[in-house]
């Protein structure tokens, strides 16, 4: 039934300095993850996304980026699915 | 040291969408410290409802996959997730479309308080 998510899962941690990936449901919780994303991390990303859809509730949700000195951190919402993308800064 | 839990509680309620409260009980569900919005249900923080996690846990620990730590109860309107930290139970309350993965996150930022109110209730006789 995941099958298709894995797949999608698997390209995106293809991708060069991609390092984990998560992706969560509505409810925050954890449909897929791989790499260093952590499971439990999984309802703090959708609460990040939904407080960020807040700023402009009439355009489509925002890629939040959150960065540190050596790492990135992409969450972007698509309907009810977010996804997190965890990136060492090249 | 309950007033402190309690005034963290809340700081904790404000962080979550739609959470309308946060129990800390014993196992018979007996309230021990409480931080409820007006928009909790009368219902749900009465004790004879919260006891029931207490059988349902025991039941859910013997199907063989380990023992218990969370249910989560989904309602037409409300949400109930509970936590198995014997002696004590942790029980939040939220609307049906509230973050359950962020209410489960609030776990570890809640267990580092719960050690002297275990031993507490543990010493009880």
């Amino acid at each position: 039934m995941e099958k298709e998510l894995d797949r999608v899962i698997e390209e995106i941690m293809a991708t060069p300095n991609v390092n984990g990936c998560l992706v969560a449901d509505h409810q925050g919780l954890c449909l897929a993850s791989k790499g260093t994303a952590h499971v439990d991390s999984a309802g703090m990303i959708v609460a990040i996304s939904e407080q960020a859809c807040k700023i402009q509730p009439n355009l489509k949700p925002p890629t939040v980026c959150l960065e540190t000195d050596t790492k990135q951190c992409l969450i972007q919402r698509h309907g009810t699915i977010t996804g997190a993308i965890f990136k060492q800064k090249s | 040291m309950v007033d402190d839990l309690r005034k963290y509680l809340n700081h904790l309620l404000e962080k979550v969408n739609g959470l309308f409260s946060i129990i800390i009980t014993d196992r018979d569900g007996v309230p021990l410290v409480r931080a409820v919005t007006e928009r909790a249900p009368e219902l749900a923080l009465r004790p004879n409802f919260i006891s029931t996690f207490g059988m349902a846990t025991d039941q859910a620990s013997k199907l063989g996959l380990g023992r218990n730590k969370t249910i989560i109860s989904m309602y037409s309107s409300y949400q109930v997730i509970q936590m198995n930290k014997l002696p004590l139970v942790i029980t939040f309350i939220g609307s049906d479309n509230c973050n359950t993965g962020h209410i489960l996150s609030l776990e570890s930022q809640i267990e580092p308080c719960l050690k002297e109110l275990a031993a507490v209730v543990a010493d009880a006789p």
